[in-house]
């Protein structure tokens, strides 16, 4: 639908090419890789990998199934590892925001009371006036 | 709310929501790299010349397809079963809402502090105003405060109803003399839509529900202003 040939034979539909901005690329009709976090680098990744292990295999014993055998292998593990690795380090983001918007919260709501975290302690006042 | 080809989830809207999104991507990407392995081992079982007569059997590989899914199906049990349990939990609400399913209409009750009670009519396509959005807009919005825990007890006058907002990541069967509860939180200021999700008669399609957050102070002049009204 949102292919030029649509465009050539329907004409410009300003509701259709608005519609394209919304759906993404999805490889093989599942995967949106530019909405998905952390999916376009891990299928980038796993590219790169797949073709280092696969040319690497094919140039060690010019086998030339097997390297891509090895290749299917190496975008597998490439792509878990970066999937894996970045969407742990989103999730600890997503943490240290929550655990700030919280603090930001407090501090609005504690502001000029005896609960806001940024009062000294009066002890420090008595000590140094005597 | 929802717009015209979509296939994805809406943006979430409660921090339920959000981990329920986070799992899809997490057993997408899992779903997709099986379905690239079996595409690929297609095209490969297809285009060899090599066959094998007399094999018997193979250790090793069966070994493998034996843990190799027993592992897979662990990596999406602990998320799901975890999210699961995360659903259940309602934490101190603010504020309590009955939602009733009619035919067809849903009608809302804050009975917390006053009886204040009104009913959610969709409005009909040819009373829309520009900019409104058919079929989902309603006279009645239900209104709750932003970032407010909120319980929802959904129930029916008559016959089965659901009560479903996708981007708030609820959905609750309405059943005529049963008491169903559940619970949010609203991340974000906002209007969110769902429809009715229980065949309910001919006009089932017909019978939206809009959640509508504010800040506390816009709640209590609403829930002021709907009192004076009634």
């Amino acid at each position: 639908m949102c292919s030029s040939l649509w465009g050539l034979h329907h004409g410009f539909n300003p509701v259709l090419s608005r519609l394209c901005v919304f759906q993404g690329f999805k490889l093989l009709g599942i995967l949106d890789v530019q909405r998905t976090p952390c999916a376009r680098d891990a299928i980038l990744h796993g590219a790169g990998g797949s073709v280092a292990a696969g040319m690497l295999y094919f140039l060690a014993t010019s086998r030339v199934r097997r390297s891509f055998d090895v290749g299917l292998a190496g975008f597998i593990l490439t792509t878990l590892g970066s999937w894996f690795y970045c969407r742990i380090n989103n999730a600890k983001l997503r943490v240290q925001q929550r655990v700030i918007q919280e603090g930001i919260r407090n501090k609005v709501i504690y502001e000029g009371t005896v609960l806001d975290p940024s009062n000294k302690p009066k002890a420090d006042a008595r000590s140094g006036s005597s | 709310m929802a717009h015209p080809s979509q296939l994805g989830f809406q943006d979430a809207a409660s921090p339920v929501m959000e981990e329920l999104l986070h799992f899809h991507d997490h057993t997408l990407m899992i779903v997709f790299l099986i379905s690239t392995l079996v595409l690929y081992i297609i095209v490969a079982m297809v285009t060899t010349k090599l066959t094998n007569k007399f094999i018997l059997d193979s250790q090793e590989i069966e070994i493998i397809w034996t843990l190799l899914p027993a592992l897979i199906l662990i990596l999406i049990a602990l998320p799901s079963l975890r999210i699961l349990y995360l659903m259940d939990e309602i934490n101190d609400p603010h504020l309590t809402i009955k939602a009733m399913g009619h035919q067809w209409y849903w009608s809302y009750e804050y009975t917390d502090y006053e009886d204040l009670g009104f009913d959610s009519y969709m409005i009909p396509t040819q009373d829309l105003t520009p900019g409104q959005f058919r079929l989902l807009e309603t006279d009645h919005r239900m209104v709750i405060p932003v970032e407010s825990p909120v319980r929802v007890l959904v129930s029916a006058d008559d016959v089965l109803h659901s009560w479903a907002v996708p981007s708030l990541g609820i959905k609750m069967d309405a059943v005529p003399g049963r008491l169903n509860q559940t619970a949010f939180i609203t991340s974000r200021p906002g209007v969110f839509y769902g429809q009715c999700s229980e065949i309910c008669g001919a006009n089932h399609s017909f019978m939206p529900i809009v959640v509508e957050a504010v800040p506390l102070e816009h709640f209590e002049n609403w829930s002021s202003l709907m009192l004076e009204d009634a």
